[in-house]
């Protein structure tokens, strides 16, 4: 049995991450959750000192991403994880309020595996992260190695 | 520059015509004066007649005494056929003398004083000659020793002398006359040709400046209509910089508006997840007793004192005003979204058979119609080129709002004709229902505008995006609407859409 998997959270929305979070925990996920507000700490955190990734070695994680951060693109992090070696294999989910086609194409040339659209409508807004929790209490994980 | 440009003529025109006037003055005053001259070298010509006609009256009064004395002495009949002629001439050399000088009065008293002189001196002629005919020479003798026959004559030379002189006077009268008349000709001449040269000299100048001045318009015209041009490439570029700006920011705008209204909505609805859990503990609080055996909250809920029940009212009314807020907002900024994004769409000129999209459109809503009691019909409408997504959204949305605000008590009626004009080709979608006051007709292509009585679902958008797709084609779209009595849009797209110098479109 595979470690259990850490979601990151990048998300400079304060209420999104906490409505996000809350949805997760009601879908009867589990999982660790650690949060991050802005592109940097996140970078840091993923990263650790070297462009290696190998802070996180050996952990299993998934990255649930927004785009519009305050200090760097979505994308470029999403571009600098999967060119990561320790990281490349790590599932990021984009999760955004843009449903621009330009931008959704972009990222998954980039890797991401999957692009969700914030949905306005609260009530499937709600469901929609329920069932991602879902989806994370039985998704397996390669260990960033 | 425009008053420069009018001045030359007017003074140009004003020289051709003092030329022009000059001129007929010069021809007048030359025909004038050689009119004269004509006169004069006439008068000229009869005071030398009337002086060879003195001439030869006084050769004849000498022939015929010359013819006298030889007859006299000789009695040879050829001085009298010699005499016989000579007198028969004097008479009418005098009186031919007499008609030339008819209108002068000083030869005529001359004259009149030398007739009757000739007439004694034609009788003492004739006497001495019968006299010499008959033979009586001495008689004869007599009379020519008399000096009264010398005296005669010699008083017809001096009169005839007085006559010629008087015509020599008047001779270089007329001469000094006709001498003054071409001085005065050539004067004139001289003076009107000089005029009319400087005045050509000076309209020639006048001509050469305001060619000129033109050629100096002409070419500061040509530099402003180069700037002109570079003006307008600038400015279009800056326009649509600044409409690609507004484009962005609106799109920026509406997007980043979404994040804080997901929050507000996600957590409305936590509270009111919430709100069950508050008014039950509230229930539990004010009669715990009773709440013990009921877990259920909404029994809770009813078990609530009065004054708690308003309570629950007020959060419920609070709420409901929250969440329909977040409602017709969350339409709005999707509305800005969606003219945003349609905004940001490249246009691609296609040829469009307009019969046929047309009837695509009506195909769609055929449902819609026929719950509205209403029949669209087409007529015969030109093609055009443009771009076919665009159209297809304009005329969905001008036969939505026909068939959308129709009138219940009359049967619908949509026609969508179209004509070309002059590099246009005009549709127009007419229908029978309700109608837009005069007063809206601006207002219904406003965003988030409507018109009238607010009873069907739409967000004011509509109208709106058409006509920014009909401006984004080149083209118009209006109204003329009467309220009760229908509504026509007319639709006015250029035949041939061609992609104009619109900058790339992100």
């Amino acid at each position: 049995m595979s470690k259990a998997v850490t979601i990151v959270m990048i998300e400079d929305d304060e209420g999104h991450a906490r409505l996000i979070e809350r949805n997760i925990r009601r879908s009867g996920a589990t999982n660790e959750i650690v949060h991050f507000a802005n592109g940097m700490d996140a970078m840091a955190y993923l990263l650790g000192n070297g462009p290696s990734g190998a802070a996180r070695k050996g952990d299993a994680l998934l990255i649930l991403l927004d785009l519009n951060l305050p200090d760097m693109t979505g994308t470029e992090i999403l571009r600098r994880v999967k060119e990561t070696s320790h990281l490349k294999c790590t599932p990021v989910v984009v999760l955004t309020t843009t449903d621009d086609a330009h931008e959704i194409k972009r990222c998954y040339e980039l890797g991401c595996n999957v692009y969700i659209t914030k949905p306005v409508n609260y009530e499937r807004f709600a469901n929609a992260i329920r069932q991602l929790g879902l989806f994370f209490s039985v998704i397996q994980v390669p260990s960033a190695a | 520059m425009s008053r420069e440009h009018k001045r030359p003529p007017i003074v140009q025109i004003a020289l051709l015509l003092a030329g022009l006037l000059i001129l007929l003055g010069i021809s007048a005053s030359s025909i004038y004066l050689v009119y004269s001259l004509r006169q004069d070298a006439d008068k000229i010509a009869r005071t030398l007649e009337v002086e060879n006609q003195i001439y030869v009256a006084l050769l004849q009064v000498s022939r015929a005494e010359s013819a006298e004395r030889g007859y006299l002495i000789t009695s040879q009949p050829e001085f009298l056929a010699e005499f016989t002629e000579a007198t028969a001439a004097i008479r009418p050399a005098f009186d031919r003398l007499k008609q030339l000088t008819s209108d002068n009065a000083v030869q005529a008293r001359h004259l009149n004083e030398a007739l009757p002189l000739v007439d004694q001196r034609l009788r003492e002629f004739s006497t001495v000659v019968s006299f010499v005919m008959n033979g009586q020479e001495a008689e004869a003798n007599k009379i020519v020793q008399q000096n009264a026959t010398r005296r005669t004559t010699t008083r017809i030379r001096e009169i005839a002398d007085a006559m010629r002189s008087e015509e020599d006077r008047l001779l270089r009268l007329r001469i000094a006359e006709t001498n003054e008349t071409q001085a005065l000709s050539a004067i004139a001449t001289t003076a009107g040709s000089g005029t009319v040269l400087a005045l050509a000299i000076a309209s020639l100048l006048l001509v050469r400046r305001s060619q000129r001045l033109r050629d100096d318009a002409e070419e500061s015209l040509r530099k402003l209509n180069a700037n002109l041009e570079a003006a307008v490439e600038e400015r279009t570029k800056d326009l649509q910089e600044a409409n690609e700006e507004i484009q962005r920011f609106a799109y920026i705008v509406s997007h980043d508006l979404r994040s804080p209204l997901v929050n507000i909505m996600g957590f409305t609805s936590e509270l009111e997840e919430l709100r069950g859990s508050i008014f039950r503990r509230i229930a539990e609080l004010s009669a715990p007793e009773a709440l013990a055996a009921t877990p259920d909250s909404a029994t809770a809920e009813a078990r609530l004192v009065d004054h708690d029940k308003e309570l629950v009212k007020d959060f419920d009314e609070s709420l409901n005003f929250i969440k329909s807020s977040i409602g017709k907002m969350d339409r709005l900024i999707t509305a800005v979204l969606t003219l945003t994004r349609e905004g940001r769409r490249e246009f691609k000129p296609d040829h469009i058979d307009v019969h046929e999209l047309i009837e695509g459109i009506v195909q769609t809503v055929a449902h819609q119609a026929d719950e509205a009691n209403a029949k669209i019909l087409i007529d015969p409408l030109p093609d055009v080129v443009s771009d076919r997504l665009a159209l297809e959204q304009i005329f969905s949305n001008l036969i939505d709002n026909a068939l959308k605000y129709l009138r219940p008590d009359v049967a619908g009626e949509i026609r969508v004709s179209g004509r070309q004009k002059s590099g246009y080709i005009v549709y127009e979608v007419a229908d029978n229902g309700r109608g837009i006051d005069q007063k809206d007709h601006q207002r219904v292509f406003d965003l988030f505008r409507r018109a009238g009585v607010q009873d069907r679902p739409g967000q004011g958008i509509g109208l709106a995006h058409a006509r920014a797709l009909v401006r984004r084609l080149g083209g118009t779209l209006s109204v003329s609407s009467k309220l009760g009595e229908g509504s026509t849009f007319t639709v006015m797209l250029p035949s041939r859409w061609n992609l104009p110098l619109e900058g790339k479109t992100a």
